[in-house]
């Protein structure tokens, strides 16, 4: 398996960029009020899978890497910050009663994104911050 | 005489035969079955191993999960190898290599080809000579031999301890650290997987096969498929044809050409009373449900074990959950709550169809759920203990694991559940004895479900008919009694018995119409699956009669799947006869799909891995979970959700159905099933049968061919079809637990509507 390490993490990578792409779309089309088209079957679907396949590779990586959530301190922040920008995102998508509540988690949303992004890139808890903590 | 009366006495005829056969068959095993010497001794005269080792050495391996942890002669798991494989292949290289030392050519592995194959051939008697000699119980074997089997023996004592040398192979082999933790007990072992060994290339007095009909395929013994095993997989894939022509023939003179029923205008369910027995059955549906969540988690871990054999994502699960583990309760609990699926039916059924409450019935359902509660508890418990060596090896048959895939929690416990069993057919039959003496129209098809039940039940005893010490061979042959008897015979009948029961009491179908097509159906069944058992015991220490009998009997099972069509379309059409059908639309759906899959998992897949020379190389390989997952869960888990939701329709009968979770979870069940077929088992047996045709058996099983990149992404790609599957589980579970909950805030609002 290691052999294909540089292949899965291409996957992983490529499929976070997917998947922020897709939420950026559908958060746009949300605040476009076009809701209909963001939640549509096929949109719906293609992002679960989407999703799927990230989450297969970064598993994957786990595994090769020996690198653990609740181990290794950058996977644990990944983890959880993951559950917000999931949390956040449906809040964006769907579950926001008012639009204003459904623009702000969109936007805290994407920071978070952009803030996972950065803890990868570190492998350090802090993110893009990590060379004022290091 | 009248159809029915004919039909009967077929029947009767035919089981008669059947088991007549099966049972005559049954001494011939016995009599024939590879013997177990007293003393193995060398040339020189020094003791090697003694029956005592031998019989010891299988309870040790028996404790530890047995045939949960790699397999024998191709029964078992599959991570770790087949032993018996196993052993003799490496017992041959060092044979080889001893041979080549001897002769002065240096190590077997510098040797080129036609040196090689010169060696080979000088060796060969020394296995396939048979020379136990009955009188002194004695098999000798050469001094090499010798040599070469003591050097085996180190590696698995070392292997199955915490030598640290071997530390990655029993990671590959998904091995616990001091998987045996007692020395004596690790020798033992040893002596029980020579055994095994010897018998696959030892031949028959006065023939030229081996014990195991030749399995495994193994080139540098030259064991390769015996002649009648091409004859038969010839033969029966013929006899197969022909069946399924005169089955053709039959459903052109008599399908569609009973008259339909002009169906009630109103759900004659609705007025189903639901008595205090019937309404205490929730609970077995609620445990159904909690049951099915923990096999697939189960089920998830086991497959992980593939990915990292000791641990899960940096958490050291195999020192308290080790494979062999995860993996019993993985497939019992498969068994498990299917069954009580099928139990909470019955009890539901019952005193609806007679329309009595016998007096303490209810009393009757608590008390065997909270029996089958101990037994699911108080076995696994045992299962636990002995796993970890914690159990002494005296209490291990009684109560801890017997080692036997699918039969392998412990004696007391089995009895235990044999005990449970009649006992729902005693509350299952009073509750019916009233429908049942009415001889009215449709007695005689509740007479026919009952009847199936009464066989389950009954066949389950199969199991408790090998004793601590039965030869290996007799065991097998019990143990298929309940498992391939109960899922390619009684289970069958009552699939179709239930599901035409159904539409009955639905006035979809007439009685006398439903009763002909499943005593009909029962007699196609019967007439492959009773002899059709043998399939799983070609390579089982048996002679060729079994083999001939398997493949022609079991080719006959595919008959009445290969037209199962016929059936699934009536089935779907039952949706739209009346306009209150959409209430049962689902359970419908799931009745559906138990057909689908009965054609593509057990007819398709079944016969896949069914002739004997497709066992030959496919036994134990990712092709036979291939068709366990398609066909249990596909038939009879699926089966298990559609009763379970018909049932749910009567105990709740004014809750509104949330359409879009049980359509979700239809379909991601289905589908997960699906992938996890076609991007995992399928590919990966497909591989592993080409590396047993070139190289031999034990390579498709060895840790060299699991361990390469290909074979671990495909087990990576298990994960998207198996989270898909997770899905719809859980939101079968939602559905459930929404029609209590649910149901309790409707209520509540209906009284705020009242009182504003
Ligand atoms: C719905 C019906 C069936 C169910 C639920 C079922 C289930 C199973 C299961 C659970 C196994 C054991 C897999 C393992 O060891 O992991 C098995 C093995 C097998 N089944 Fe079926 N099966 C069904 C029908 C059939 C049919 C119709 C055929 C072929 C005619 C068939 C042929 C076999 C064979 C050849 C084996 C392997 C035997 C061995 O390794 O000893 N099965 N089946
Ligand atoms: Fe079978």
């Amino acid at each position: 398996m290691a052999e294909f390490y540089l292949q899965i993490r291409w996957v992983h990578v490529a499929a976070v960029f997917a998947s922020g792409a897709l939420f950026l779309l559908r958060g746009l089309l949300v605040l476009a009020g076009r809701k209909q088209w963001a939640l549509a079957v096929p949109v719906r679907y293609l992002s679960y899978t989407i999703d799927t396949i990230l989450l297969t590779a970064a598993l994957m990586l786990m595994t090769l890497l020996h690198q653990y959530p609740f181990v290794h301190g950058w996977l644990t922040v990944k983890v959880l910050a993951l559950v917000a920008y999931i949390l956040l995102g449906s809040i964006a998508l769907r579950r926001g009663k008012s639009a204003r509540t459904r623009r702000l988690a969109f936007g805290a949303a994407l920071l978070v994104y952009l803030f996972i992004l950065g803890v990868a890139r570190a492998h350090h808890p802090a993110g893009w911050l990590s060379t004022v903590f290091a | 005489m009248s159809t029915t009366r004919r039909l009967w006495l077929g029947l009767i005829a035919l089981l008669v035969g059947s088991f007549g056969v099966l049972l005559w068959m049954g001494g011939d095993i016995h009599r024939q079955a590879p013997p177990v010497p007293e003393r193995v001794a060398s040339s020189t005269g020094d003791t090697i191993y003694t029956r005592e080792d031998i019989e010891f050495g299988r309870q040790v391996w028996q404790s530890i999960g047995g045939m949960q942890l790699g397999s024998i002669w191709g029964h078992g798991a599959l991570i770790a190898p087949d032993w018996s494989a196993d052993w003799l292949h490496r017992e041959l290289v060092e044979r080889l290599d001893i041979e080549a030392r001897r002769t002065g050519l240096g190590s077997y592995s510098d040797l080129d080809e036609a040196q090689q194959a010169a060696l080979q051939s000088q060796i060969r008697a020394d296995y396939r000579d048979n020379t136990w000699n009955p009188e002194t119980g004695t098999i000798t074997v050469t001094e090499e031999r010798a040599e070469a089997i003591e050097r085996v023996a180190a590696h698995y004592v070392s292997l199955f301890g915490n030598d640290p040398d071997m530390t990655a192979l029993r990671e590959s082999y998904a091995m616990r650290e001091g998987t045996i933790e007692d020395e004596a007990r690790r020798e033992a072992v040893t002596a029980f997987f020579w055994w095994t060994a010897w018998a696959t290339t030892a031949e028959r007095p006065d023939s030229d096969i081996s014990y195991t009909q030749n399995w495994p395929h193994e080139p540098l013994v030259g064991n390769s498929p015996t002649p009648a095993s091409f004859m038969w997989t010839m033969f029966s894939i013929v006899f197969m044809l022909g069946g399924i022509g005169l089955l053709g023939w039959h459903y052109a003179v008599y399908h569609g050409r009973a008259p339909e029923p002009q169906p009630p205008v109103n759900d004659p369910l609705e007025e189903l009373v639901v008595t205090p027995s019937m309404r205490a059955t929730a609970k077995y549906f609620w445990v159904v449900v909690a049951l099915f969540l923990v096999q697939i988690l189960l089920g998830a871990i086991t497959a992980h074990y593939q990915v990292e054999g000791q641990e899960a994502y940096g958490f050291a699960l195999s020192e308290v959950l080790p494979y062999s583990l995860t993996r019993s309760w993985h497939t019992q609990l498969a068994v498990l709550w299917i069954a009580t699926a099928w139990l909470g039916t019955g009890l539901f059924i019952a005193p609806a169809v007679s329309g009595h409450e016998p007096r303490f019935q209810r009393l009757g359902v608590n008390f065997l759920f909270v029996c089958l509660l101990v037994i699911v508890v108080g076995a696994f418990a045992g299962q636990w203990l002995a796993v970890m060596n914690k159990l002494g090896l005296e209490y291990n048959f009684l109560f801890g694991h017997q080692g036997w895939e699918y039969t392998d929690i412990g004696r007391f416990w089995q009895a235990f559940l044999f005990i449970g069993l009649m006992l729902w057919l005693v509350l299952v039959g009073r509750g019916l004895w009233p429908a049942l003496k009415r001889r009215d129209e449709t007695s005689s098809i509740v007479a026919l479900l009952f009847l199936s039940t009464i066989a389950i039940g009954l066949f389950y005893g199969a199991g408790l008919l090998w004793r601590e010490n039965s030869h290996i061979a007799m065991v097998e042959y019990w143990r298929w009694w309940v498992v391939h008897l109960w899922v390619e015979g009684f289970f069958e009948v009552f699939a179709t018995a239930v599901i035409s029961f159904l539409f009955v009491k639905l006035g979809l179908v007439r009685a006398k119409f439903a009763t002909i097509n499943v005593l009909f159906a029962t007699m196609v069944f019967m007439a492959g699956g009773v002899l059709g058992v043998f399939h799983h015991l070609y390579f089982a220490g048996t002679t060729t009669a079994v083999l001939a009998l398997g493949a022609s009997f079991s080719a006959l099972e595919v008959v009445p799947l290969a037209l199962i069509g016929l059936e699934a379309y009536d089935t779907w059409s039952k949706q739209r006869a009346t306009p209150w059908m959409p209430r049962y639309r689902w359970p419908i759906m799931f009745f559906v799909a138990v057909s689908f899959w009965n054609l593509v998992g057990a007819g398709l897949f079944g016969f896949l891995i069914n002739t004997p020379i497709a066992l030959y190389y496919m036994q134990g390989l990712n092709l036979t979970p291939l068709h366990g997952h398609t066909a249990l869960f596909g038939v009879y888990g699926m089966l298990g959700i559609g009763l379970m939701l018909f049932c749910l329709r009567g105990l709740r009968p004014q809750a509104t159905w949330s359409e879009s979770w049980l359509r979700g979870s239809f379909w991601s069940l289905n589908v997960g099933l699906a992938l996890m077929a076609v991007l995992t088992l399928l590919p990966m047996g497909v591989l592993q049968l080409q590396a047993a045709l070139e190289e031999g058996y034990w390579y498709a099983r060895s840790a060299e061919f699991m361990g390469q990149p290909l074979i671990e992404l495909l087990v990576w790609m298990r994960v998207p079809g198996d989270t898909i599957f997770s899905i719809g589980a859980l939101m079968l579970s939602v559905f459930v637990a929404g029609l209590w909950f649910a149901r309790r805030r409707e209520a509540r609002q209906e009284v705020a509507a009242a009182e504003a």
